[in-house]
């Protein structure tokens, strides 16, 4: 399970994320959608302890992730947007280096990278160095290497971007499989038609704010946009604001939100 | 959840261990650097094989520079064990090692600081349940190696040439290495909790504490030194100026200096037994030993303080780092492309439009040309300091010095010029292909694109390598026709140095790889390196040679049929123009072959 508690973050003046509050239960498939600058990322590296909130918690598993932030991302597995290798190690070594971290035997580790190698069809490559890869197994690479300790918490950034169709049905299988199993699945995406399709709840974040939060029907149903795609429904309520919100905007738009009451006197 | 094979709380209370988790990183370690010196013996032998043989020969000439200098000292000055003698061989170590002490503190903070927060490696092991401090300690050890390889190149020669200049006993040779390794671990460390703890507490103004660090220490040496060398110069070497100088280094003899430590250990180190018995503790081998033991132990206390510092702040730093306000760079000062364009008119529009955008690119990074800016500055300092050769008219030995080193200058300026031909023109058509998407669809050949490239790349390096030579020229006062033979000579370079690195780049392009400095670092850089350098010792020695012996008949007593006017200035004349055959060559044939290849390529 992953819990959000009043989390904020910003970079000097801008506000990269503004009081998210979210809860992701366990086996359920969690799609972050939102516009390039919108706060993404920002969540999710403070889900994975990268970043630590200014204010507020995040929890995983009921683990703080800056208290306890060990015991945080071992129940994490992360598939960043850009996947980092080691140059000079084969696939197979690289996936023997992150079971080992996360603390499997080298009995364990083998039948587990054997697994995840059946799974992505790393088998041709996986002991070439992954200086040679392509985007795409490098991806497949790095989903083997996120599931190798079986997480109950899966974080995946735009997991879609840049494979082919067949890796992509794979990845998506995958995902409604794993929440299927019981594990919490975080995913951002600009990928609209994946989120349609395999997302239970969607966020919709806008300047470092969540401004929606459910099922994809209960956004149909809030702006009366049933029977719409949910690209038309997310374009029409997403507008074209880019990037996190200043103080300043953000003093502004609270003042219109809850004017004082020398505001409204005559 | 059915296939779990260690819960996440047994995966942490094992990676808890920290031993397990320093075993796992060595492993990564020693299995990256493996597959790394396979594919070098496999891919780049050439350029393997020469950079171990290049630093052979650095090392060897160093081990002879300083193995003269003590042999120097002890025949000319005094003998080992005499007050002169162990005074200067103490001065010489305490200001080497406290230099190096102060360049090692720099270098393994600057380069700690790349390691840690921005490196992709660092990012992704902190998402990982690897502890912050082991993360740390794998990125010191990166640091400390990048940053104390050019001392164990300097020290290691420097210290053996001592003890056998002295006739240290066998303990000397065998305290050498544990003495400069565990007193380079002290400064790494000491750099490594300043980067770790400026970005902790001063995030948002690091670079001006650190240009303001910098900037001070290197007014205090320039200070110092000018404070030592600017004396009347018949007072040099003289005893008060012996005396005055040790005393103006005394604070690199400081003894809280770890530095200070490694000169004593070694020193104490190489004394013979002492022919009297006396107290054990005063005995040379025993001191060395406690030297080595203040150092092991600072070093690994230092490991300590660090480890606890990285524990505590480094995920924070990290934090803050990452989330700095940001001013976006603004594409500013309009006016120096608005000169370039307009000293570029004499172009064809599609050549001048390439010849801007690679300018604008060139003075929008910081790395290219502050590079170029410190070595043609340290080259430029030089030269106007180089006016201790006067001409004396008659006087052969003057007149030979003053040719000599001004060819040398050209020389040098060659190959510095050659190091950056290599680094920043070579990669450029490489780079380009990778943007083949613009350029590639644009009504432009690719001839003109590669002749754009060569264009830039000798006028670029014209200017400034123009205006040094004629520094230098002008601090030594050659004659005039030395001047004009060294600025032809330059032309030569320039030209022949930017058609080998765009010709070359051209045919041996490397798409695959987008770091310049690793498409440098291949076989086609290697082979354009060499290549330069062998341009440059056959232009410089054609133009040199018959230069040289005209200006030694000018000076010189001797009447012989060789050294008759009309017969210098035969093969003056000659020398001049198979320089110019061999420059033409040296363009036309790699730019005509990486015209032919270049319009031959796929960009697959």
């Amino acid at each position: 399970m992953i819990q959000f508690e009043g989390v904020s973050r910003s970079y000097g003046d801008t506000l990269a994320v503004r009081h998210l509050d979210l809860q992701i239960e366990s086996g359920e498939l969690f799609a972050l959608l939102g516009h390039n600058g919108a706060g993404k990322t920002t969540t999710i590296k403070m889900m994975v302890g990268l970043l630590r909130p200014e204010a507020g918690r995040v929890l995983i598993d009921g683990r703080d992730v800056v208290t306890q932030v060990r015991e945080a991302t071992s129940r994490i597995g992360y598939v960043p947007d850009e996947p980092y290798l080691y140059d000079k190690l084969s696939g197979r070594e690289f996936l023997y280096f992150v079971a080992e971290m996360h603390g499997l035997s080298r009995k364990d580790a083998t039948v587990a990278i054997d697994r995840e190698i059946e799974r992505f069809g790393l088998g041709r490559f996986a002991d070439e160095l992954s200086e040679s890869y392509s985007h795409g197994m490098k991806q497949r690479t790095v989903f083997a290497a996120a599931l190798l300790h079986d997480p109950p918490v899966l974080v995946v950034d735009e997991p879609l971007v840049g494979l082919d169709p067949h890796s992509i049905r794979l990845v998506k299988d995958l995902l409604h499989e794993r929440a299927q199993s019981g594990t919490s699945i975080f995913m951002s995406t600009h990928t609209l038609t994946a989120a349609e399709e395999i997302a239970d709840r969607i966020g919709v974040m806008q300047r470092g704010e969540l401004i929606f939060l459910g099922t994809i029907d209960e956004l149909r149903h809030e702006y009366h946009a049933e029977g719409k795609s949910l690209e038309s429904v997310y374009l029409s309520i997403s507008g074209g604001a880019v990037g996190g919100a200043t103080v300043d905007e953000v003093a502004q738009e609270e003042a219109v939100a809850h004017p004082t009451a020398s505001d409204e006197s005559p | 959840m059915t296939e779990s094979t260690a819960t996440p709380a047994e995966a942490t209370r094992v990676v808890g261990d920290s031993r397990y988790e320093a075993a796992l990183f060595r492993r990564l370690r020693t299995t990256e650097t493996a597959a790394h010196l396979r594919q070098l013996m496999a891919t780049a032998r050439l350029r393997t094989l020469l950079v171990i043989g290049l630093s052979l020969f650095f090392w060897c000439g160093l081990f002879a520079l300083f193995f003269v200098g003590f042999n120097f000292l002890k025949e000319h000055v005094a003998q080992p064990g005499e007050l002169y003698h162990a005074k200067t061989v103490e001065f010489v170590f305490h200001l080497f090692f406290a230099s190096l002490n102060v360049m090692l503190i720099f270098s393994s903070g600057i380069i700690l600081y790349g390691g840690l927060f921005s490196s992709a490696e660092t990012r992704y092991l902190l998402t990982t349940p690897a502890r912050e401090e082991r993360v740390v300690l794998h990125k010191f050890q990166e640091a400390t190696l990048f940053s104390s390889w050019g001392f164990f190149l300097l020290a290691s020669p420097l210290t053996l040439a001592y003890g056998i200049s002295v006739d240290a006993p066998w303990h000397y040779y065998v305290l050498i290495a544990p003495l400069i390794i565990s007193f380079v671990y002290i400064p790494c460390v000491i750099g490594a909790l300043c980067c770790l703890l400026l970005i902790y507490k001063l995030a948002h103004v690091r670079m001006t504490v650190v240009v303001i660090v910098a900037g001070l220490s290197m007014f205090a040496a320039g200070a110092a030194i000018w404070d030592t060398v600017g004396i009347e110069r018949e007072e040099i070497f003289e005893q008060k100026f012996f005396s005055d100088t040790i005393r103006k280094f005394s604070f690199t003899r400081e003894e809280w200096l770890p530095s200070s430590w490694l000169s004593d250990g070694l020193i104490d180190a190489a004394q013979p037994r002492p022919r009297l018995p006396g107290p054990l503790r005063h005995t040379p081998v025993i001191r060395a030993l406690l030297s080595l033991g203040l150092l092991v132990s600072n070093a690994l206390m230092g490991r300590l303080v660090l480890t606890a510092v990285a524990k505590r702040c480094f995920r924070t730093a990290f934090s803050q780092l990452e989330c700095r306000p940001r001013r976006p760079r603004r594409a500013g000062a309009v006016w120096v492309d608005r000169v370039a364009a307009a000293l570029l008119t004499p172009f064809p529009p599609q050549v001048r439009l390439l010849l801007l955008k690679d300018w604008r690119l060139l003075r929008r990074d910081p790395v290219q040309w502050s590079q170029f800016l410190i070595f043609f500055g340290l080259l430029g300092l030089y030269f106007l300091n180089v006016d201790q050769f006067t001409v004396t008219a008659g006087d052969i030995n003057h007149a030979t010095w003053v040719n000599l080193v001004s060819f040398l200058n050209l020389a040098v300026v060659g190959l510095i010029l050659s190091t950056f031909t290599t680094r920043f023109i070579y990669p450029m058509l490489s780079l380009e292909g990778r943007r083949f998407w613009v350029l590639g669809l644009m009504p432009v050949s690719r001839e003109t694109i590669v002749w754009s490239k060569f264009v830039f790349a000798a006028l670029g390096s014209w200017m400034p390598c123009a205006v040094l030579i004629l520094v230098s020229d002008l601090m030594l006062r050659v004659p005039a026709l030395v001047v004009g033979i060294h600025q032809l000579t330059t032309v030569l370079l320039c030209v022949g140095l930017a058609a080998l690195a765009v010709g070359l780049g051209a045919t041996m392009p490397n798409f695959r790889e987008t770091s310049p400095s690793k498409i440098a670092a291949g076989f086609g850089g290697t082979l354009n390196l060499v290549l330069s350098a062998v341009y440059i010792i056959v232009v410089v020695s054609l133009t040199a040679l018959p230069c040289h012996f005209k200006l030694i008949a000018g000076s010189s007593s001797l009447t012989t049929e060789f050294l008759n006017p009309d017969y210098l200035d035969f093969w003056l004349i000659v020398g001049a123009g198979l320089a110019v055959a061999v420059g033409v060559v040296a363009t036309v044939v790699p730019l005509y072959r990486g015209v032919k290849a270049f319009n031959r390529l796929e960009f697959c």
